[in-house]
Protein backbone atom coordinates (compact mmCIF):
# COMPACT_ATOMS: atom_id res chain seq x y z
CA UNK A 1 0.00 0.00 0.00
CA UNK A 2 3.04 2.37 0.77
CA UNK A 3 4.23 1.85 -3.09
CA UNK A 4 0.80 3.40 -3.62
CA UNK A 5 1.52 6.53 -1.89
CA UNK A 6 4.94 6.72 -3.03
CA UNK A 7 3.60 6.80 -6.68
CA UNK A 8 0.77 9.10 -5.44
CA UNK A 9 3.49 11.26 -3.85
CA UNK A 10 5.59 11.11 -6.69
CA UNK A 11 2.85 12.15 -9.56
CA UNK A 12 2.05 14.86 -7.63
CA UNK A 13 5.59 16.19 -7.88
CA UNK A 14 5.82 15.75 -11.26
CA UNK A 15 2.49 17.32 -11.81
CA UNK A 16 3.58 20.14 -9.71
CA UNK A 17 7.13 20.69 -10.75
CA UNK A 18 5.78 21.21 -14.75
CA UNK A 19 3.64 23.64 -13.78
CA UNK A 20 6.41 25.44 -13.97
CA UNK A 21 6.61 25.84 -17.76
CA UNK A 22 10.07 27.13 -18.74
CA UNK A 23 12.86 29.16 -17.09
CA UNK A 24 11.60 32.85 -16.78
CA UNK A 25 13.42 35.18 -19.04
CA UNK A 26 13.81 37.89 -16.11
CA UNK A 27 15.52 35.24 -14.32
CA UNK A 28 17.52 34.56 -17.03
CA UNK A 29 18.40 38.48 -17.01
CA UNK A 30 19.32 38.69 -13.58
CA UNK A 31 22.29 35.81 -14.03
CA UNK A 32 22.90 37.42 -16.88
CA UNK A 33 23.44 41.11 -15.39
CA UNK A 34 25.37 39.15 -12.51
CA UNK A 35 27.96 37.85 -14.49
CA UNK A 36 28.41 40.53 -16.58
CA UNK A 37 28.30 44.00 -13.93
CA UNK A 38 26.71 47.06 -16.06
CA UNK A 39 29.58 48.51 -17.95
CA UNK A 40 29.30 52.63 -18.66
CA UNK A 41 29.12 52.12 -22.37
CA UNK A 42 25.71 50.97 -21.48
CA UNK A 43 25.18 54.10 -19.50
CA UNK A 44 26.05 56.45 -22.75
CA UNK A 45 22.82 56.81 -23.49
CA UNK A 46 21.34 57.97 -19.96
CA UNK A 47 24.77 60.16 -19.56
CA UNK A 48 24.15 61.91 -23.10
CA UNK A 49 20.65 62.82 -22.40
CA UNK A 50 21.77 63.92 -19.13
CA UNK A 51 24.48 66.16 -20.48
CA UNK A 52 21.66 67.53 -23.14
CA UNK A 53 19.38 68.66 -20.54
CA UNK A 54 22.12 70.08 -18.64
CA UNK A 55 23.39 72.59 -21.57
CA UNK A 56 19.51 73.42 -22.11
CA UNK A 57 19.79 74.75 -18.69
CA UNK A 58 22.65 76.68 -19.11
CA UNK A 59 21.39 78.02 -22.22
CA UNK A 60 18.43 79.21 -20.20
CA UNK A 61 20.07 80.66 -17.56
CA UNK A 62 22.54 82.61 -19.56
CA UNK A 63 20.24 84.13 -21.61
CA UNK A 64 18.34 85.57 -18.33
CA UNK A 65 21.77 86.59 -16.86
CA UNK A 66 24.70 86.54 -18.82
CA UNK A 67 27.44 86.37 -15.86
CA UNK A 68 26.58 82.86 -15.51
CA UNK A 69 28.68 82.17 -18.57
CA UNK A 70 31.82 83.38 -16.82
CA UNK A 71 31.19 80.80 -13.54
CA UNK A 72 30.17 78.20 -16.24
CA UNK A 73 33.51 78.66 -18.17
CA UNK A 74 35.49 78.35 -15.07
CA UNK A 75 33.93 75.52 -14.04
CA UNK A 76 34.38 73.50 -17.11
CA UNK A 77 37.87 74.95 -17.69
CA UNK A 78 38.58 73.61 -13.57
CA UNK A 79 37.18 70.11 -14.92
CA UNK A 80 38.95 69.67 -18.27
CA UNK A 81 42.11 71.20 -16.79
CA UNK A 82 44.89 68.68 -15.75
CA UNK A 83 45.15 68.46 -11.75
CA UNK A 84 47.97 68.96 -9.76
CA UNK A 85 50.30 66.06 -9.48
CA UNK A 86 49.63 64.65 -6.41
CA UNK A 87 52.75 64.33 -3.87
CA UNK A 88 54.29 60.97 -4.42
CA UNK A 89 53.38 58.71 -2.02
CA UNK A 90 56.11 57.45 0.20
CA UNK A 91 57.04 53.60 0.22
CA UNK A 92 55.74 51.76 3.82
CA UNK A 93 57.71 49.54 5.22
CA UNK A 94 54.48 48.23 6.99
CA UNK A 95 51.05 46.87 6.32
CA UNK A 96 48.37 48.65 4.33
CA UNK A 97 44.94 48.25 3.67
CA UNK A 98 42.23 50.92 0.97
CA UNK A 99 40.14 50.28 -1.87
CA UNK A 100 36.19 50.64 -1.03
CA UNK A 101 33.81 48.43 0.53
CA UNK A 102 30.82 49.06 -1.17
CA UNK A 103 32.95 48.25 -4.46
CA UNK A 104 32.54 44.92 -6.51
CA UNK A 105 34.70 44.73 -9.45
CA UNK A 106 36.20 42.41 -11.43
CA UNK A 107 40.00 41.99 -12.32
CA UNK A 108 40.70 42.30 -15.75
CA UNK A 109 44.52 42.34 -15.94
CA UNK A 110 47.96 42.08 -14.25
CA UNK A 111 50.27 43.93 -15.84
CA UNK A 112 53.95 43.88 -14.17
CA UNK A 113 57.04 46.27 -15.05
CA UNK A 114 59.89 47.23 -14.35
CA UNK A 115 61.05 50.53 -13.19
CA UNK A 116 64.58 49.87 -11.72
CA UNK A 117 65.96 53.42 -12.94
CA UNK A 118 62.74 54.97 -10.74
CA UNK A 119 63.97 52.92 -7.82
CA UNK A 120 61.03 50.63 -7.77
CA UNK A 121 59.11 47.43 -9.67
CA UNK A 122 55.43 47.74 -10.35
CA UNK A 123 52.88 45.58 -10.60
CA UNK A 124 49.21 46.93 -12.09
CA UNK A 125 45.98 45.39 -11.11
CA UNK A 126 43.17 46.60 -13.76
CA UNK A 127 39.63 46.19 -12.83
CA UNK A 128 36.44 46.82 -14.04
CA UNK A 129 33.70 48.65 -11.56
CA UNK A 130 36.42 50.53 -9.39
CA UNK A 131 39.16 49.47 -7.13
CA UNK A 132 37.66 46.86 -4.04
CA UNK A 133 38.28 46.95 -0.66
CA UNK A 134 42.06 45.53 -0.22
CA UNK A 135 44.73 44.99 2.31
CA UNK A 136 48.49 44.15 2.22
CA UNK A 137 50.12 41.62 4.38
CA UNK A 138 53.98 41.40 4.59
CA UNK A 139 55.76 38.03 5.68
CA UNK A 140 59.03 36.73 6.08
CA UNK A 141 59.12 34.13 3.51
CA UNK A 142 58.39 33.60 -0.15
CA UNK A 143 55.63 30.71 1.12
CA UNK A 144 52.43 31.19 1.12
CA UNK A 145 49.42 28.91 2.00
CA UNK A 146 46.57 28.88 -0.66
CA UNK A 147 42.97 29.96 0.01
CA UNK A 148 40.98 27.85 0.37
CA UNK A 149 42.81 24.47 -0.85
CA UNK A 150 45.61 25.28 2.28
CA UNK A 151 48.35 23.98 0.13
CA UNK A 152 52.17 25.44 0.83
CA UNK A 153 53.30 27.07 -2.19
CA UNK A 154 56.73 28.75 -2.38
CA UNK A 155 57.20 31.34 -4.86
CA UNK A 156 60.93 32.44 -6.24
CA UNK A 157 62.77 35.22 -3.90
CA UNK A 158 62.92 34.85 0.04
CA UNK A 159 60.22 37.45 1.25
CA UNK A 160 56.99 38.68 0.17
CA UNK A 161 53.78 40.20 1.26
CA UNK A 162 50.26 39.09 0.61
CA UNK A 163 47.60 40.85 -1.58
CA UNK A 164 44.12 40.07 -0.51
CA UNK A 165 41.17 41.69 -2.82
CA UNK A 166 37.85 41.89 -1.64
CA UNK A 167 34.21 41.60 -3.05
CA UNK A 168 36.38 40.75 -6.25
CA UNK A 169 36.16 38.72 -9.02
CA UNK A 170 38.39 37.22 -11.58
CA UNK A 171 37.89 37.30 -15.44
CA UNK A 172 38.74 34.90 -17.96
CA UNK A 173 42.36 34.84 -19.37
CA UNK A 174 44.13 36.76 -16.68
CA UNK A 175 47.21 35.30 -15.59
CA UNK A 176 47.30 33.16 -12.62
CA UNK A 177 51.32 33.17 -12.06
CA UNK A 178 53.56 36.03 -13.68
CA UNK A 179 57.34 35.31 -13.01
CA UNK A 180 58.65 39.10 -13.90
CA UNK A 181 62.41 38.19 -12.17
CA UNK A 182 62.95 42.08 -11.44
CA UNK A 183 65.03 43.30 -9.30
CA UNK A 184 62.27 42.94 -6.73
CA UNK A 185 59.12 41.40 -7.88
CA UNK A 186 60.36 38.09 -9.03
CA UNK A 187 57.17 36.14 -9.27
CA UNK A 188 53.43 36.74 -8.70
CA UNK A 189 50.77 33.91 -8.45
CA UNK A 190 47.28 33.89 -7.34
CA UNK A 191 46.55 31.99 -4.03
CA UNK A 192 43.39 32.24 -3.74
CA UNK A 193 39.74 32.88 -5.59
CA UNK A 194 37.19 32.16 -3.13
CA UNK A 195 34.03 33.55 -2.53
CA UNK A 196 34.77 36.75 -3.91
CA UNK A 197 37.95 37.16 -2.63
CA UNK A 198 41.36 37.13 -4.76
CA UNK A 199 44.18 36.53 -2.76
CA UNK A 200 47.75 37.28 -4.92
CA UNK A 201 51.09 36.57 -3.00
CA UNK A 202 54.09 38.05 -4.44
CA UNK A 203 57.77 36.83 -4.31
CA UNK A 204 60.24 39.65 -3.20
CA UNK A 205 64.31 38.89 -3.66
CA UNK A 206 64.24 40.38 -0.14
CA UNK A 207 62.39 42.23 2.03
CA UNK A 208 61.19 45.36 0.92
CA UNK A 209 59.11 48.84 1.36
CA UNK A 210 55.80 49.12 -0.67
CA UNK A 211 53.92 51.91 -1.83
CA UNK A 212 50.41 51.32 -3.46
CA UNK A 213 48.95 53.64 -5.53
CA UNK A 214 45.13 53.73 -6.72
CA UNK A 215 44.79 55.35 -9.83
CA UNK A 216 42.19 56.56 -12.76
CA UNK A 217 40.31 53.79 -14.40
CA UNK A 218 40.68 51.27 -11.61
CA UNK A 219 44.02 50.76 -11.46
CA UNK A 220 45.37 49.26 -8.29
CA UNK A 221 49.31 50.13 -8.66
CA UNK A 222 51.48 47.83 -6.28
CA UNK A 223 55.29 49.36 -6.65
CA UNK A 224 57.95 47.75 -4.78
CA UNK A 225 61.23 49.55 -3.93
CA UNK A 226 64.47 47.94 -4.87
CA UNK A 227 67.24 48.20 -2.80
CA UNK A 228 65.79 50.38 -0.94
CA UNK A 229 66.47 53.19 -3.30
CA UNK A 230 63.36 53.88 -4.10
CA UNK A 231 63.43 58.02 -4.70
CA UNK A 232 60.51 58.40 -2.51
CA UNK A 233 60.57 56.45 0.21
CA UNK A 234 62.34 56.65 3.64
CA UNK A 235 65.10 54.01 3.98
CA UNK A 236 63.09 50.85 4.00
CA UNK A 237 63.11 48.93 7.30
CA UNK A 238 63.47 45.38 7.90
CA UNK A 239 60.19 43.16 8.56
CA UNK A 240 59.07 43.82 12.07
CA UNK A 241 60.12 40.60 14.27
CA UNK A 242 57.80 40.00 17.19
CA UNK A 243 59.80 38.96 19.71
CA UNK A 244 57.54 35.68 21.61
CA UNK A 245 56.95 36.31 24.81
CA UNK A 246 54.78 33.98 27.31
CA UNK A 247 55.54 30.34 28.62
CA UNK A 248 55.34 28.39 25.67
CA UNK A 249 55.59 30.32 22.74
CA UNK A 250 58.00 28.88 20.72
CA UNK A 251 55.42 27.68 17.58
CA UNK A 252 54.53 31.23 17.89
CA UNK A 253 55.32 32.67 13.81
CA UNK A 254 54.28 35.26 11.85
CA UNK A 255 52.66 33.78 8.76
CA UNK A 256 49.58 31.52 7.75
CA UNK A 257 49.25 28.03 8.59
CA UNK A 258 47.26 25.12 7.80
CA UNK A 259 46.57 21.79 8.79
CA UNK A 260 44.17 18.66 9.03
CA UNK A 261 43.23 16.47 6.15
CA UNK A 262 39.66 16.74 4.40
CA UNK A 263 38.92 12.86 4.35
CA UNK A 264 35.68 11.24 5.07
CA UNK A 265 32.50 12.67 6.31
CA UNK A 266 32.29 16.59 7.42
CA UNK A 267 33.52 16.70 11.58
CA UNK A 268 30.38 18.61 13.02
CA UNK A 269 31.13 21.86 14.92
CA UNK A 270 30.22 21.70 18.49
CA UNK A 271 32.11 24.64 20.39
CA UNK A 272 33.74 27.66 19.92
CA UNK A 273 35.68 29.16 22.89
CA UNK A 274 37.44 32.33 23.30
CA UNK A 275 39.76 33.63 26.34
CA UNK A 276 43.00 34.95 26.89
CA UNK A 277 45.52 33.03 28.67
CA UNK A 278 49.20 34.50 29.75
CA UNK A 279 50.78 35.64 26.53
CA UNK A 280 48.47 34.60 24.07
CA UNK A 281 44.50 34.81 23.21
CA UNK A 282 42.70 31.54 22.38
CA UNK A 283 40.27 30.90 20.02
CA UNK A 284 38.89 26.95 20.82
CA UNK A 285 37.15 25.62 17.91
CA UNK A 286 35.71 21.94 18.83
CA UNK A 287 34.28 19.75 16.88
CA UNK A 288 32.41 16.06 16.64
CA UNK A 289 32.24 12.89 14.14
CA UNK A 290 29.12 12.02 12.33
CA UNK A 291 27.14 9.03 13.89
CA UNK A 292 29.68 6.18 12.66
CA UNK A 293 32.42 8.51 11.08
CA UNK A 294 35.92 8.60 12.28
CA UNK A 295 36.82 11.51 14.17
CA UNK A 296 39.72 13.68 12.10
CA UNK A 297 40.89 17.37 12.31
CA UNK A 298 39.30 19.16 9.35
CA UNK A 299 41.78 20.40 6.56
CA UNK A 300 41.78 24.20 7.78
CA UNK A 301 43.99 27.21 7.04
CA UNK A 302 44.38 30.10 9.02
CA UNK A 303 45.29 33.36 7.19
CA UNK A 304 46.59 36.74 8.71
CA UNK A 305 45.73 39.80 6.84
CA UNK A 306 45.96 43.39 7.62
CA UNK A 307 42.36 44.62 8.12
CA UNK A 308 39.51 43.41 10.47
CA UNK A 309 37.26 43.58 6.92
CA UNK A 310 35.59 40.25 5.88
CA UNK A 311 33.39 38.82 3.30
CA UNK A 312 29.91 36.76 4.51
CA UNK A 313 29.54 33.69 2.34
CA UNK A 314 27.46 33.17 0.55
CA UNK A 315 25.35 36.02 0.85
CA UNK A 316 28.89 37.96 0.08
CA UNK A 317 28.05 41.19 1.91
CA UNK A 318 30.78 43.10 3.78
CA UNK A 319 31.96 42.66 7.77
CA UNK A 320 33.86 45.28 9.26
CA UNK A 321 35.17 43.58 13.08
CA UNK A 322 36.25 45.30 15.58
CA UNK A 323 40.43 46.20 15.10
CA UNK A 324 42.46 47.01 12.80
CA UNK A 325 44.20 43.73 11.86
CA UNK A 326 42.39 40.10 11.17
CA UNK A 327 42.65 35.97 10.75
CA UNK A 328 40.59 34.36 8.15
CA UNK A 329 39.99 31.01 9.46
CA UNK A 330 38.66 27.81 6.65
CA UNK A 331 37.72 24.73 7.83
CA UNK A 332 37.07 22.04 4.45
CA UNK A 333 34.83 19.36 5.66
CA UNK A 334 33.44 20.77 8.27
CA UNK A 335 29.77 22.05 8.86
CA UNK A 336 28.04 23.95 12.18
CA UNK A 337 24.69 24.10 10.84
CA UNK A 338 22.87 21.36 12.69
CA UNK A 339 25.17 21.32 15.10
CA UNK A 340 26.59 24.37 16.41
CA UNK A 341 23.63 26.38 18.55
CA UNK A 342 26.71 28.31 20.20
CA UNK A 343 26.93 32.31 19.70
CA UNK A 344 28.10 33.25 15.89
CA UNK A 345 29.86 36.43 16.89
CA UNK A 346 31.74 37.06 19.77
CA UNK A 347 33.04 40.33 20.66
CA UNK A 348 35.07 38.84 23.77
CA UNK A 349 37.59 42.32 23.81
CA UNK A 350 40.57 40.74 25.23
CA UNK A 351 44.00 42.20 24.73
CA UNK A 352 44.38 40.98 21.29
CA UNK A 353 41.21 39.11 20.03
CA UNK A 354 38.63 41.98 19.78
CA UNK A 355 35.84 40.03 17.51
CA UNK A 356 35.40 36.91 16.48
CA UNK A 357 32.40 35.87 14.10
CA UNK A 358 30.96 33.18 11.55
CA UNK A 359 31.16 34.14 8.13
CA UNK A 360 29.97 31.18 6.42
CA UNK A 361 28.84 27.74 6.48
CA UNK A 362 28.76 26.11 3.12
CA UNK A 363 28.76 23.53 1.26
CA UNK A 364 30.77 21.74 4.45
CA UNK A 365 33.11 25.05 4.07
CA UNK A 366 33.18 26.31 7.37
CA UNK A 367 34.56 29.95 7.91
CA UNK A 368 35.25 32.11 10.75
CA UNK A 369 37.16 35.53 10.86
CA UNK A 370 38.56 37.12 13.53
CA UNK A 371 39.23 40.86 14.46
CA UNK A 372 42.23 41.80 16.39
CA UNK A 373 43.67 45.01 17.78
CA UNK A 374 46.85 44.63 16.35
CA UNK A 375 48.86 42.57 13.85
CA UNK A 376 49.81 39.16 16.06
CA UNK A 377 51.98 36.26 15.44
CA UNK A 378 49.78 32.95 15.61
CA UNK A 379 50.44 29.13 16.31
CA UNK A 380 47.59 26.45 16.07
CA UNK A 381 47.51 23.26 17.62
CA UNK A 382 45.63 20.15 16.89
CA UNK A 383 43.91 18.16 19.90
CA UNK A 384 42.36 15.32 20.07
CA UNK A 385 39.36 14.24 22.55
CA UNK A 386 37.30 16.10 21.93
CA UNK A 387 38.46 17.02 18.45
CA UNK A 388 39.88 20.31 18.70
CA UNK A 389 41.84 23.20 16.67
CA UNK A 390 43.19 25.97 18.54
CA UNK A 391 44.30 28.80 17.46
CA UNK A 392 46.68 30.93 20.14
CA UNK A 393 47.02 34.66 19.23
CA UNK A 394 50.09 35.97 20.78
CA UNK A 395 49.74 39.04 23.18
CA UNK A 396 51.99 42.13 23.98
CA UNK B 1 29.24 11.03 -14.59
CA UNK B 2 31.13 11.38 -18.08
CA UNK B 3 30.06 14.06 -20.25
CA UNK B 4 29.02 13.67 -24.13
CA UNK B 5 31.45 15.52 -26.26
CA UNK B 6 29.45 18.72 -26.83
CA UNK B 7 28.83 19.48 -23.47
CA UNK B 8 32.33 18.98 -22.63
CA UNK B 9 33.27 21.99 -25.07
CA UNK B 10 30.52 24.12 -23.65
CA UNK B 11 32.09 23.25 -19.96
CA UNK B 12 35.68 24.11 -21.61
CA UNK B 13 34.45 27.51 -23.12
CA UNK B 14 32.55 28.63 -19.73
CA UNK B 15 35.91 27.51 -18.03
CA UNK B 16 37.86 30.55 -20.21
CA UNK B 17 35.28 32.90 -19.27
CA UNK B 18 32.65 32.72 -22.01
CA UNK B 19 29.24 33.65 -21.27
CA UNK B 20 27.19 32.90 -23.98
CA UNK B 21 28.92 29.12 -23.14
CA UNK B 22 27.20 29.94 -19.33
CA UNK B 23 24.18 30.57 -20.97
CA UNK B 24 23.69 27.48 -22.68
CA UNK B 25 24.48 25.86 -19.18
CA UNK B 26 21.84 27.79 -17.70
CA UNK B 27 19.30 26.58 -20.70
CA UNK B 28 19.98 22.82 -20.05
CA UNK B 29 19.96 22.46 -16.36
CA UNK B 30 18.14 25.94 -15.31
CA UNK B 31 14.82 24.71 -15.40
CA UNK B 32 14.55 21.20 -13.47
CA UNK B 33 16.88 23.13 -10.78
CA UNK B 34 13.86 25.93 -10.75
CA UNK B 35 11.34 22.58 -10.74
CA UNK B 36 13.09 21.45 -7.64
CA UNK B 37 13.96 24.62 -5.78
CA UNK B 38 10.04 25.30 -6.20
CA UNK B 39 9.21 22.14 -4.55
CA UNK B 40 11.47 22.75 -1.65
CA UNK B 41 11.24 26.15 -1.13
CA UNK B 42 7.33 25.91 -1.52
CA UNK B 43 7.53 29.79 -2.99
CA UNK B 44 7.98 31.14 -6.57
CA UNK B 45 10.32 33.96 -5.92
CA UNK B 46 12.26 32.20 -3.44
CA UNK B 47 12.81 29.37 -5.68
CA UNK B 48 14.00 32.03 -8.14
CA UNK B 49 16.60 33.51 -5.43
CA UNK B 50 17.75 30.44 -4.84
CA UNK B 51 18.78 29.58 -8.34
CA UNK B 52 19.81 32.56 -9.46
CA UNK B 53 22.66 32.89 -6.04
CA UNK B 54 23.19 28.79 -7.41
CA UNK B 55 24.56 29.81 -11.15
CA UNK B 56 26.20 33.17 -10.40
CA UNK B 57 28.58 30.51 -7.67
CA UNK B 58 28.81 28.37 -10.36
CA UNK B 59 29.85 30.85 -12.48
CA UNK B 60 32.85 32.14 -10.18
CA UNK B 61 33.55 28.80 -9.25
CA UNK B 62 34.21 26.71 -12.21
CA UNK B 63 37.21 26.30 -11.10
CA UNK B 64 36.36 23.55 -8.47
CA UNK B 65 33.96 21.53 -11.73
CA UNK B 66 35.66 18.28 -12.05
CA UNK B 67 35.53 16.74 -15.52
CA UNK B 68 32.30 15.71 -15.45
CA UNK B 69 28.52 16.41 -16.18
CA UNK B 70 27.56 19.31 -14.52
CA UNK B 71 24.32 18.25 -13.51
CA UNK B 72 24.97 16.74 -9.84
CA UNK B 73 27.54 19.89 -9.37
CA UNK B 74 24.99 22.23 -10.08
CA UNK B 75 22.08 20.51 -8.14
CA UNK B 76 24.21 20.06 -5.30
CA UNK B 77 24.85 23.92 -5.00
CA UNK B 78 21.26 24.36 -5.62
CA UNK B 79 19.91 22.35 -2.95
CA UNK B 80 22.70 24.01 -0.25
CA UNK B 81 21.23 27.50 -1.66
CA UNK B 82 17.58 26.59 -1.71
CA UNK B 83 17.84 25.41 2.40
CA UNK B 84 20.39 29.19 2.99
CA UNK B 85 17.67 30.63 0.94
CA UNK B 86 14.56 29.09 3.22
CA UNK B 87 16.77 29.41 6.48
CA UNK B 88 17.12 33.75 6.20
CA UNK B 89 13.80 33.91 5.41
CA UNK B 90 12.04 31.94 7.97
CA UNK B 91 14.87 31.82 10.48
CA UNK B 92 11.81 31.18 13.30
CA UNK B 93 10.16 28.63 11.67
CA UNK B 94 13.40 26.94 11.26
CA UNK B 95 14.19 27.12 15.11
CA UNK B 96 11.17 25.57 15.70
CA UNK B 97 11.55 22.97 12.99
CA UNK B 98 15.41 22.14 14.73
CA UNK B 99 13.86 21.92 18.59
CA UNK B 100 10.43 20.60 17.75
CA UNK B 101 7.22 22.72 17.79
CA UNK B 102 6.78 24.96 20.21
CA UNK B 103 3.72 23.40 22.78
CA UNK B 104 5.26 20.08 22.44
CA UNK B 105 4.11 16.68 20.82
CA UNK B 106 2.41 16.18 17.32
CA UNK B 107 -0.30 17.38 16.89
CA UNK B 108 -3.32 15.02 16.31
CA UNK B 109 -4.96 15.50 12.77
CA UNK B 110 -8.55 15.24 12.29
CA UNK B 111 -10.51 14.35 9.24
CA UNK B 112 -11.63 18.24 8.67
CA UNK B 113 -8.14 19.38 8.68
CA UNK B 114 -6.64 16.76 6.30
CA UNK B 115 -4.91 18.64 3.35
CA UNK B 116 -4.40 17.75 -0.20
CA UNK B 117 -0.40 16.63 -0.77
CA UNK B 118 0.30 20.09 -1.77
CA UNK B 119 -0.69 22.01 1.10
CA UNK B 120 0.98 18.39 3.50
CA UNK B 121 4.22 19.12 1.48
CA UNK B 122 4.13 22.18 3.08
CA UNK B 123 4.15 21.04 6.63
CA UNK B 124 7.68 19.07 6.68
CA UNK B 125 10.82 20.84 7.44
CA UNK B 126 12.76 21.91 4.72
CA UNK B 127 15.56 19.33 4.83
CA UNK B 128 12.78 16.35 4.30
CA UNK B 129 11.47 18.50 1.63
CA UNK B 130 14.71 18.26 -0.07
CA UNK B 131 14.78 14.86 0.12
CA UNK B 132 11.76 14.10 -1.42
CA UNK B 133 12.13 16.59 -4.14
CA UNK B 134 15.30 14.79 -4.48
CA UNK B 135 14.10 10.80 -4.22
CA UNK B 136 10.64 11.20 -5.42
CA UNK B 137 10.67 14.08 -8.33
CA UNK B 138 14.62 14.03 -9.88
CA UNK B 139 14.66 10.42 -9.06
CA UNK B 140 18.05 10.32 -7.17
CA UNK B 141 18.68 7.17 -4.98
CA UNK B 142 18.94 7.45 -1.49
CA UNK B 143 22.95 7.21 -1.94
CA UNK B 144 22.57 10.14 -4.64
CA UNK B 145 20.64 12.17 -2.62
CA UNK B 146 22.83 11.81 0.41
CA UNK B 147 25.44 12.68 -1.36
CA UNK B 148 23.77 15.35 -2.93
CA UNK B 149 22.70 16.73 0.72
CA UNK B 150 25.97 15.91 2.35
CA UNK B 151 24.71 13.78 4.67
CA UNK B 152 24.72 10.19 5.62
CA UNK B 153 22.70 7.76 3.93
CA UNK B 154 20.64 6.44 6.85
CA UNK B 155 20.04 10.28 7.96
CA UNK B 156 18.72 10.94 4.33
CA UNK B 157 16.46 7.17 5.37
CA UNK B 158 15.78 8.90 8.35
CA UNK B 159 14.02 12.02 7.01
CA UNK B 160 12.24 10.31 3.61
CA UNK B 161 10.66 7.47 6.59
CA UNK B 162 9.84 10.28 8.36
CA UNK B 163 8.27 12.62 5.73
CA UNK B 164 6.32 9.63 4.19
CA UNK B 165 5.04 9.24 7.77
CA UNK B 166 3.57 12.56 7.91
CA UNK B 167 2.62 13.48 4.36
CA UNK B 168 0.21 9.87 5.10
CA UNK B 169 -0.88 11.14 8.57
CA UNK B 170 -1.35 14.98 7.20
CA UNK B 171 -3.26 13.92 4.01
CA UNK B 172 -5.49 10.82 6.00
CA UNK B 173 -3.75 8.19 3.32
CA UNK B 174 -4.04 5.31 5.72
CA UNK B 175 -7.49 6.23 7.42
CA UNK B 176 -8.44 6.04 3.96
CA UNK B 177 -7.05 2.60 3.35
CA UNK B 178 -8.80 1.23 6.84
Amino acid sequence: MSDDFEKNLRDHLHHEAEQTREFPRRLRGRIRDGIAPRTRARMVPQLALAGALVLVAVAVLAFRNPTIINVVTTGIKGLIEPSPTPAPQPFLCQDQTGGSAGVTATLTNIRPGSHASDGYDRVVFDFNGGIPSWDLTRQESATFTRDASGQQVTLDGSAGFKLVLRAADVAGGVPSDLSPRYTSIREVAELGNFEHQLTYGFGLSSSQCVRVLQLSNSRLVVDVATNGSASTTAAPTPLPTITPSGTDVSAFSCVDHSGGTNTGPAMLLTAVRVAHQTGFDRIVFEFAPQAGATAHIPAYTVSRQASAKFVKDPSGLPVTMRGSSGLRIIFHGASGADTYTGPRDFTPNLPVVQEVEQLGDFEAVLSWGAGLSQASCIRTLELSNPTRVVIDVQTP
Amino acid sequence: MLMDPALGRVIARWREGDRDAFEEVVDRYGLQLLRTARLILRDEALAEDAIQETFLKAWQRIGSLRDEDPGPWLTRIAMNESISTYRRRHRFQALTERFGRLGGGRREVSSEARLDLAHALGQLNIEQRAAVALHYYQDLSVEETARTLKVPVDTVKSRLKTALRRLRELTGFEEALA
